[in-house]
């Protein structure tokens, strides 16, 4: 085995290798097994024969127990010097992009925790360019990670476009084996089996489940960054621990309240209706729902129509078909069409696309209108509700568009996304954006 | 509240009246009513022989190849469900899965005539990494003798990795412990394995089992 395996790594194995320190996997305290690789206390249960603990919680990164050693050899930042910027991307960013991205380089430079606030569609990733061409030029091990697989699935070629250095794109069932580069981009899970290893860590899309409730995926990203290291946070929607952060002044951040192509976002309209699940039990929709899904059917306007649960998709498409309108479909995150239904949608095939709260982030549709059923409902989070919105309006030539949430009563969490929303809108205008 | 150890969702114990009035104690199941209703056990028409799930009852192909009338019952098809349960238990080695199979093998074997289970050994290599077997997993109090050991050497290669041609021609892996000589003359022998694929494995421990002495030799599987 390559010893550059396992420089900032916390990997197990069989046999001591020839350098490197190991630990115990797992450790007993106070009576209680913990895994050292993912903090989690080992259940009473989990125990193979001849009482050995083994832990489960990490065990899609291969079975850790008590007689398992993880080995790590200190980061050493062994890349290759570079005499030029790797940064290879042609593109070019709007004057506030430039400022934002001036604003996140320096920052990056001076070493400090920080939080780039973009509204949806402000295009956060290029924004990031150029400290991140920094920071390779200094030889900086960096990763760019998100909860989401799909997020890093759509950046990783993205990045190798932009980037002129060896790559590593590393998430639970991917087919390459592990190499050791100065640029990694992973699923936030996948820094479990990191230690002390990026100079620099990016989270996409940090407010996004799991990592916004997982207490172990935040010890991976917090043990993955070396003590001397740093972090850039991205997201459009910051929760209330991040915004406290910031309030706090332990995060430094900077705003970008405005889309890449200078217009606000739209307004998150409510309207209310009257008890819409024992309606959708009866197989019926609100009849203001219905009038403005037919005109969108009559003018040829795509839309998304956002349910709360996978249980509601197959009533609402009945309802919709007993109300004479054909041609959409549903999408919900395990189903195994899931993809194709989306591409069908995005090359207008499909007028309309029934979805659960899957396709509230990292999907852009050119020209679409969002409808919100129930959002009065739980699973829509102020986060959720803002990052939906957020779907619409996303291209220059079609910079507006419908945001409307149909809901029994208007709750704190929909104006809680309204203010939001009104907020950003707010420090976009004395940037000079437009209504579109 | 439990968790499902399958799929970590909350279970709620289950109220019928019979335990109301009984006054049994609420049992919690581990395993939750979905991950059940996933498991879906083989149902007829099967191959008389081998129990492979088809479209009628005769003598499936790989068995009329086999020339002999190995018996063997099993009881899920060996379809996604069944595949990734084994990939979390066995290859991913997440023993606590076994209780999922527990109550199932118990009611396959209750249902079979034997007079000794000898469940498939695996080997000392295995023992090391997995930590078990995968079979004796799925035993609770059932008595079974394991007279057959089997050697690293002659398993080069997980069996799973292997085409159906190299499998078909493996040798005979297995050797009857020192036991056997008692516990094998003229006795009914079940064995128990995971899968049957090609029935190659049941073949070459059933060849030594004979040896051994024993007067009939059939298989359970948990799928096939
Ligand atoms: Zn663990
Ligand atoms: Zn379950
Ligand atoms: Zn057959």
């Amino acid at each position: 085995m390559d010893k550059s395996q396992l420089f900032g790594r916390r990997l197990p194995l069989d046999q001591a290798p020839p350098e490197g320190h190991g630990i115990p996997a797992l450790r007993q305290v106070n009576g209680r097994w913990q895994c050292q690789r993912c903090q989690q206390w080992i259940g009473v249960n989990d125990y193979l024969p001849h009482r050995i603990p083994y832990c489960r919680h990490c065990l899609n990164l291969g079975r850790l127990t008590s007689h398992t050693k993880l080995y790590t050899i200190p980061e050493p930042n062994q890349f290759a010097t570079l005499t030029h910027s790797p940064l290879t991307w042609q593109g070019q960013l709007s004057p506030q992009q430039r400022i934002a991205a001036q604003a996140v380089l320096r920052l990056t430079q001076a070493g400090r925790n920080q939080l780039l606030w973009a509204v949806t569609g402000a295009g956060k990733t290029e924004i990031g360019f150029p400290a991140l061409a920094w920071a390779l030029q200094r030889g900086w091990r960096v990763a760019w990670t998100s909860p989401r697989v799909d997020v890093c699935l759509e950046l990783a070629p993205r990045l190798a476009r932009a980037f002129a250095v060896p790559q590593a794109v590393l998430y639970g069932d991917q087919p390459r084996p592990y190499t050791y580069c100065p640029l990694t981009i992973c699923t936030t899970h996948q820094l479990l089996r990191f230690e002390a290893a990026f100079d620099w860590v990016i989270v996409d899309e940090v407010d996004a489940f799991p990592l916004a409730t997982s207490p172990l995926l935040q010890l991976a990203v917090r043990r993955a960054q070396k003590p001397t290291g740093s972090h850039l946070y991205l997201t459009a929607t910051p929760g209330q621990d991040l915004q406290r952060q910031i309030r706090r002044h332990q995060l430094a951040v900077t705003y970008l309240p405005l889309r890449h192509h200078g217009y606000l976002l739209p307004p998150l309209r409510v309207k209310l209706v009257a008890n819409w699940q024992s309606q959708l039990d009866q197989q019926r929709l609100p009849g203001n729902l219905l009038r403005q899904v037919r005109q969108y059917q009559q003018t040829g306007q795509r839309y998304l129509l956002f349910v709360p649960h996978v249980k509601d998709l197959a009533r609402v498409q009945q309802a919709l078909r007993r109300a004479g309108i054909e041609g959409g479909v549903t999408v919900h995150a395990a189903d195994p069409q899931r993809q194709a239904k989306v591409q069908a949608f995005r090359e207008r095939r499909v007028s309309g696309l029934v979805t659960t709260t899957i396709l509230e982030r990292g999907v852009t549709f050119p020209a679409v209108c969002v409808l919100i059923l129930g959002g009065d409902d739980l699973v829509f989070s102020t986060a959720a509700l803002v990052q939906i919105a957020g779907r619409v309006g996303r291209q220059r030539d079609h910079p507006g568009g419908d945001v409307i949430c149909y809901a029994t009563s208007q709750t704190r969490t929909i104006q809680r996304a309204q203010a939001m929303i009104n907020a950003l809108n707010r420090r976009g205008r004395r940037l000079g954006g437009r209504c579109p | 509240m439990t968790t499902c150890v399958w799929c970590g969702r909350m279970v709620t114990p289950t109220v019928t009246l019979a335990t109301l009035w009984h006054w049994q104690p609420l049992s919690t199941p581990a395993v939750c009513a979905a991950c059940q209703n996933r498991l879906q056990p083989l149902h007829a028409p099967q191959c008389p022989r081998c129990a492979r799930q088809q479209t009628t009852t005769q003598v499936c192909h790989d068995c009329v190849r086999w020339g002999d009338a190995w018996v063997n019952h099993a009881i899920f098809p060996y379809d996604a469900v069944l595949k990734a349960y084994m990939q979390q238990y066995k290859f991913q080695g997440d023993y606590r899965l076994r209780v999922v199979m527990q109550p199932y093998i118990r009611r396959a074997l209750a249902r079979e005539t034997y007079d000794v289970l000898v469940p498939i050994p695996v080997t000392a290599g295995t023992w090391l990494t997995r930590g078990f077997n995968q079979v004796t997993g799925w035993l609770t109090d059932q008595p079974f003798q394991q007279v057959l050991t089997v050697d690293d050497a002659h398993k080069p290669r997980p069996q799973s990795s292997k085409t159906r041609q190299e499998r078909l021609r493996s040798p005979q892996p297995f050797q009857l412990a020192p036991a056997a000589e008692k516990i094998l003359p003229n006795q009914h022998v079940l064995l128990l394995d995971d899968v049957y694929t090609t029935g190659r494995t049941l073949r070459h421990a059933a060849a030594q089992i004979y040896l051994g002495g024993a007067k009939a030799v059939t298989s359970l599987t948990l799928a096939r």
